[in-house]
């Protein structure tokens, strides 16, 4: 285990409780720049790890923002579902990359992206409604929250230094 | 021992990955109202489902207690009908205390004949339940016939769709009296016969017993009158009659007994004949 995943960890759930969930872009929208763990954390490290890691993620930021257990579940299954992303967004056939950083097909990590952060926006939204009435209010912020996730999550790893 | 952990160690990342899930769930469960009772909602219809289901098989193994006893309850509500149908047509008896002789006993048809000329039943009732011969048998909508013979379980009864029973029958708008008889071809085809022309009777007219005999009580309905026929020289009606139900699909039956029956018996042999 690398010391680096969990300065990554703390950091990004500080800079998550701290500064995102207040944001309430447009009114409602506050991107979740903390599934970056999910982009640091190598895809050849440990998976049983990542799912504990992923539990506890979720958990500390609802704990710290004393929200119901929404990110928990949804950041929980999108910890578990990571291999399964994985090779939905980049194949089988070819070589898995041993991290995000290693590969250089620019489409195929922004597809990883998206379905990654489809996934647990989708898992957060649906948890956090709890009702089939507001299905059109879950897509909806599932959609609006994404975009800004996303480009969140791009000006972040822009920043970050090329090879690790 | 070793296989279960092998296969433990195997899907160990499911394993974590569900006791976790379980963990949040009893997380978010425990935080907020909300989720905890949309949760309980979930939970109860599952629930409720499952214990509807079960209560649905026991229901059918209880069925025959519950036919059981609704049968007694309409051999109780029987009695009130045929009492009340008395006082509706003598609104004036309402004002005096009028005896009732009449007792229904429940019965099941269990052997009902009905394609030959003179048709028989057998009930489930005898000596045992205070069946006696002579006795009227109704259905729920009509009646079945007079009891012939018992024995000490069963009775014989004379079904009404015999050529040589009559019964005595009248309209409810009319007082006036006939012999119902069964014309010997449908079983719900009947005729009416020996009443007088100046009665004032109509198609549709529903036809009642008429009380006269001491086999059932007034009032019980039976049929409507489908045909109506003047004969001036005769001077009585020919009538067609139609029964409102099959005497011949019928299993539960109601056996009247007359508390005067015997009564009345003496006392019509003291007429000179």
């Amino acid at each position: 285990m690398k010391p680096s995943y969990i300065i990554s960890f703390l950091l990004l759930v500080l800079l998550q409780v701290v500064l995102f969930n207040h944001l309430h872009l447009f009114g409602a929208i506050n991107p979740m720049l903390y599934l970056l763990f999910f982009v640091f954390y190598r895809f050849e490290s440990d998976q049983t790890l990542l799912i504990a890691f992923s539990f506890l993620l979720g958990f500390s930021i609802d704990f710290l923002s004393q929200t119901g257990g929404a990110h928990t579940i949804a950041t929980l299954t999108t910890g578990f579902l990571r291999p399964l992303l994985i090779r939905n967004a980049f194949g089988i056939t070819v070589e898995t990359p041993q991290s995000f950083f290693s590969d250089s097909r620019i489409l195929n990590k922004v597809f990883f992206l998206i379905l990654l952060v489809f996934v647990h926006h989708l898992l957060y939204f649906i948890l956090a409604y709890f009702s089939w009435e507001s299905l059109i209010l879950i897509l909806k912020n599932t959609f609006l929250t994404l975009i800004f996730s996303l480009l969140l999550m791009g000006v972040t790893l822009s920043f970050y230094p090329g090879k690790k | 021992m070793q296989r279960i952990l092998n296969a433990l160690l195997q899907f160990k990342n499911t394993v974590l990955y569900l006791f976790l899930l379980l963990l949040s769930l009893l997380f978010i469960y425990n935080q907020s109202p909300f989720h905890g009772f949309s949760l309980e909602k979930y939970g109860f219809y599952f629930s409720s489902k499952l214990f509807s289901t079960s209560k649905n098989i026991s229901a059918y193994f209880n069925l025959k207690d519950v036919n059981k006893k609704l049968t007694e309850e309409n051999e109780q509500l029987k009695n009130f009908e045929l009492k009340e149908k008395d006082v509706l047509l003598y609104p004036e008896a309402l004002s005096q205390k009028k005896r009732f002789p009449f007792r229904v006993v429940k019965a099941h048809v269990i052997k009902n004949s009905f394609q030959n000329q003179r048709n028989f039943l057998i009930l489930d009732v005898g000596e045992k339940d205070g069946i006696q011969p002579e006795m009227g048998v109704i259905s729920a909508n009509g009646i079945l016939g007079i009891v012939h013979s018992v024995s000490e379980n069963y009775a014989n009864v004379i079904s009404i769709l015999h050529q040589d029973l009559k019964v005595n029958v009248r309209t409810t708008s009319s007082p006036a009296f006939g012999s119902l008889l069964w014309s010997g071809q449908s079983t719900t085809e009947f005729h009416i016969e020996d009443v007088v022309s100046n009665a004032k009777i109509a198609i549709g007219d529903t036809v009642i017993t008429g009380g006269m005999s001491s086999y059932f009580p007034l009032g019980i309905p039976l049929g409507k009158i489908t045909q109506l026929e003047k004969n001036e020289g005769s001077g009585y009606y020919a009538i067609d009659l139609s029964l409102f139900s099959d005497p011949s699909q019928v299993y539960n039956a109601y056996v009247i007994e007359n508390k005067d029956f015997n009564e009345l018996q003496s006392l019509l042999k003291k007429l000179p004949q």
